[in-house]
């Protein structure tokens, strides 16, 4: 039975990848995009990484998919031509495809023939739990084992969100016409609802974190989803000079945990190392909200954000 | 196999009728109101019919409430789509949504 449903999952991956990437239009190749990443989901909960399917529903499903999809809305605001899709693939498609397919396999294949790994960091990282002062072993190797790379990342998301910045220009694309139907009262109702749950289920998986699976990437990417909703239905709209709000949330995580690595080595005790579970919740509660505050700027596409003329 | 069991595969298999016929209806009805009749059956009863055979299953109050806010939050963000698609397919100046994409 269970080896149906991985079979099942497994064609029903290649099939979607296919579709990705030779749909009859863009529109739904991004459909499809978002449908393999939920599957995709699907399979990282069957190989037993549930942090992973989380992080892949809300990041490569979720936030991916909207970010295509307002890209998809502004393209088709510059007309019918930008969104045709680009040329046929040429006659080396399909040879070089199979080249590439074969060499993953054999690749795969004597990868699964070595011998394990003296010494390898998983087994050292759950010797070392018992001592830990959180539960769930990926938290710990991302703030405790390899805080430096977690810390990186965030410098990493910085960087990205000042590339878009540069990239766009001061003028930035041309504002997303919201439409009329987004005033409608039961829009405003949904989002009554919504919003407020993903800020609770955003802080619930940070505090899940610290023994289950969740975390900051996963509860940011949640508030964002939020962020999201209201910039597509113009509670929030773009404006060129960003806000307090904007430039702490969007410094805050990198701000945070640099003060509090700086404090250990000050302390003489190593850079980054975290001092109890206050600090890991500390610094994960500021990546939450510094990861938020990215999303949602990339995909507003705008240095700042205000309350649009919507109530 | 004992009561708790005969009744969550009961259920199952009535969630699985209605996500199966919503998927035929959306497939082959003629008109965007008309599938997102078929669509929303699915959505609600289907949901609503495999969450309550899995809240059997799990046997804990904490997991079947969880199950009770999947539900209402999949009957929420349903209808609500419903009703935009339905409003937007109203819309005159609305270009037909087709069924494959792009005009």
């Amino acid at each position: 039975m269970s080896l149906a449903l991985d079979g099942l999952l497994a064609i029903s991956l290649v099939v979607l990848a296919l579709q990705v990437v030779t749909g009859a239009s863009l529109f739904r190749s991004i459909v499809m995009f978002v449908v393999f990443g939920l599957v995709m989901a699907l399979v990282w909960a069957r190989l037993r990484a549930p942090n992973l399917a989380l992080a892949e529903a809300a990041i490569g499903a979720g936030v991916s998919g909207a970010l295509l999809m307002l890209g998809y809305r502004r393209l088709r605001a510059a007309g019918p031509e930008a969104t045709r899709p680009g040329p046929r693939s040429s006659r080396l498609a399909a040879p070089l495809s199979l080249l590439v397919a074969g060499l993953v396999a054999s690749l795969g294949w004597t990868a699964l023939g070595l011998p394990e790994a003296l010494g390898a960091a998983g087994a050292a990282v759950v010797a070392a739990m018992p001592s830990q002062a959180v539960a769930n072993p990926v938290t710990a190797v991302l703030l405790v084992f390899r805080g430096y790379d977690t810390l990186l990342e965030l410098a990493v998301l910085l960087v990205a969100l000042a590339g878009a910045r540069a990239v766009e220009g001061p003028a930035g694309p041309a504002d997303l016409a919201i439409p009329t139907m987004t005033g409608l009262p039961i829009v405003g109702a949904l989002l009554a609802a919504l919003v407020p749950l993903s800020v609770l289920v955003a802080g619930y998986l940070l505090h899940a974190g610290g023994n289950a699976p969740g975390g900051a990437f996963q509860g940011g990417a949640v508030l964002a989803a939020a962020g999201v909703l209201l910039v597509l239905t113009g509670r929030l709209v773009p404006h060129p000079v960003p806000g307090p709000v904007e430039r702490w949330g969007a410094v805050l995580g990198l701000l945070v945990f640099s003060a509090l690595g700086l404090v250990m080595l000050a302390r003489g005790q190593g850079m980054l190392s975290m001092p109890g579970a206050w600090s890991i919740y500390l610094v994960e509660s500021a990546m939450l909200v510094s990861i938020a505050t990215t999303l949602v700027l990339l995909l507003g596409a705008a240095p700042g954000l205000r309350r649009g003329p919507l109530p | 196999m004992n009561f708790i069991q005969v009744a969550a595969t009961i259920l199952l298999v009535l969630g699985g009728f209605f996500y199966f016929a919503g998927t035929v209806g959306l497939l082959r009805f003629p008109d965007v109101h008309s599938r997102l009749h078929a669509l929303t059956k699915a959505d609600n009863l289907g949901l609503g019919l495999v969450c309550l055979a899995m809240a059997l299953l799990g046997g804990s109050w904490r997991g079947a409430a969880m199950l009770l806010v999947i539900w209402l939050l999949g009957l929420l963000a349903a209808s609500v789509s419903c009703h935009l698609v339905a409003q937007a397919a109203l819309e005159p100046a609305a270009e037909p949504p087709t069924p494959r994409g792009d005009p």
